[in-house]
């Protein structure tokens, strides 16, 4: 069995991969969000760890085409831990590749709300605070404060990222493998994305119905009386239905065209709102 | 003179969204494009204060996860071009930029929710094929879509003036740009089924479950369901043997039905 040791990715993937991080939330979209910035963002390190097998490669492609989200500039991190876990898989047959999507969820989900709070929450408001205090005086500094307050602490928290994670991950990663624990890890990285993904369904996915049942003073919304049984459930039944639908090869462009046709209709005919 | 304005309007909003290319940077909000737009219409001190008073404006609006605001480039950049054109203040400009907003965000949603995901599904063949450059080339595509839409609705926006856009905006029917937005709220749905069907397992569906139903019921964020999925998972592997091999051969039979 070969280990870890055949290290591909250096220093130069790695300040790549901080570049190719900065557009990280170009094409967001609501389906899959930040999924092909991730795509892009570690492209060529993939290039590089499958330089000789064009299908792993494409599967790994496909990998990161799915589902990512997170404050951008700790996407890196996620990327790093991403490129040694490829690097670890292109080296062991044995890998599980889904792992590696477990991982990503299991990273993305609590580092968004980290991130968020602390870089969109603080650290911004914090900008706007010194920022625009000096524009409301007519001071041309205001926006340049403003954008310096606000960039450096994140340029220098997304090198940090870009440099270390993989690093890290790397290192974690070799020492799974050495005590045998690695089977270990890949069941809990399982178990830890699917809580993740769970969280995460309930949190961004937002589907509500005004109808009401009876009239006047005591008519009630359908929607309370389905959140006292389990809030966010239609929610999770579109969910399921996609699952479905997806299990069953239907073609995602129907899929996603059904979807508007389903919000025009529900607003149409006041189910949705 | 007004469409050279409207032109170089139009390409502050282009470089406004371009804040997405460079590391979300920030230089899309309204304290940056003010002064900028004060610079093109000859009155950078205006800019400067108009724009700052927008930021506080817009502050707390920040699209966080799947919310947009009603767009914060095109309300930031006319709202301050108008309050200087027309010498009113910031709040009365901002109100005539508001349909213009409105307009650009129905935009956006129609690119979110439809052109976007679309165009991933060009990216996904790429992928099959094992063509990374070609991903690339989507992922820019989508960008630079929205900043040419960015472009032209301000530069119409303010060429036409607020009027002619409210009756464009109150033309187009209700349902449709409540659909939408309804639309938008359900596709995130869709993200997750796909990446539930790639590392998902009949054995740790639970889990998915157990994690919808904490953050449900106890309105829990993700960061604590994240701690507290890591206790469980500590719990498990440490005290029950859970990962024996016997209890690995279980797990291995796996079924994929949701």
């Amino acid at each position: 069995m070969t280990t870890s040791n055949n290290k591909i990715i250096n220093k130069k993937d790695l300040k790549k991969m901080f570049w190719r991080s900065l557009s990280m939330e170009y094409s967001w979209h609501y389906e899959r969000q930040m999924h092909m910035g991730f795509c892009h963002m570690i492209n060529d390190g993939l290039k590089k760890i499958y330089k000789d097998k064009p299908e792993e490669l494409s599967k790994a492609l496909q990998r990161h085409m799915e589902f990512f989200n997170i404050t951008a500039a700790l996407a890196p991190f996620v990327g790093g831990i991403t490129l040694a876990m490829e690097e670890m898989n292109a080296n062991d047959p044995d890998f599980d590749t889904s792992s590696i999507n477990s991982v990503k969820a299991a990273l993305m989900g609590p580092l968004s709300g980290i991130g968020d709070s602390l870089l969109l929450g603080t650290l911004r408001i914090l900008a706007v605070g010194i920022g625009a205090s000096l524009s409301m005086q007519g001071n041309p500094l205001g926006p340049i404060i403003f954008l310096l307050v606000f960039n450096v602490p994140c340029f220098i928290l997304r090198w940090f990222c870009s440099t270390k994670a993989y690093e890290l991950g790397a290192n974690y990663l070799s020492k799974l493998q050495a005590s045998g624990m690695m089977e270990k890890f890949m069941l809990a990285a399982a178990i830890l994305g699917a809580i993740v993904i769970g969280g995460m369904t309930k949190e961004l996915v937002s589907i509500s119905t005004p109808l009401t049942l009876g009239s006047g003073e005591s008519a009630t919304t359908i929607q309370s009386i389905l959140d006292s049984l389990l809030p966010g459930m239609l929610g999770l039944f579109a969910t399921g239905i996609y699952y479905k639908l997806l299990e069953k090869k239907v073609n995602v462009i129907w899929v996603l065209l059904g979807t508007a046709l389903i919000g025009i209709l529900g607003a149409w005919t006041g189910i949705l709102g | 003179m007004t469409i050279v304005h409207a032109l170089l309007l139009g390409a502050l909003a282009f470089i406004g969204k371009l804040d997405l290319a460079t590391g979300t940077s920030m230089i899309s909000r309204p304290i940056v494009l003010g002064p900028l737009v004060g610079l093109v219409l000859g009155n950078f001190e205006a800019g400067v204060k108009i724009g700052a008073t927008l930021e506080l404006a817009f502050l707390g609006q920040y699209s966080v996860g799947a919310y947009i605001p009603p767009n914060v480039i095109v309300g930031g950049i006319l709202g301050t071009a108008f309050a200087i054109t027309t010498g009113k203040g910031a709040d009365i400009a901002f109100t005539m930029a508001f349909p213009i907003a409105m307009l650009m965000q129905i935009i956006d949603n129609l690119l979110f929710s439809i052109v976007r995901p679309m165009l991933a599904k060009v990216a996904d063949r790429y992928a099959e094929q094992g063509n990374p450059g070609g991903i690339d080339r989507i992922h820019f595509a989508c960008g630079l879509i929205t900043c040419t839409a960015l472009f032209i609705v301000t530069a119409a926006g303010y060429a036409l003036g607020s009027a002619h856009i409210q009756a464009f905006v109150d033309a187009i029917p209700e349902v449709i740009t409540k659909g939408l937005s309804i639309a938008c709220g359900i596709l995130p749905a869709l993200g997750f089924a796909m990446l539930a069907r790639m590392v998902m397992s009949g054995k740790v569906l639970p889990f998915f479950f157990l994690g919808f139903a904490v953050a449900a019921y106890f309105g829990l964020p993700i960061v604590a369901i994240a701690v507290l999925g890591v206790l469980l998972v500590a719990i498990m592997m440490n005290n029950y043997g859970f990962a024996s091999p016997q209890a690995e051969a279980i797990v291995e039979v796996e079924d994929d039905d949701f």
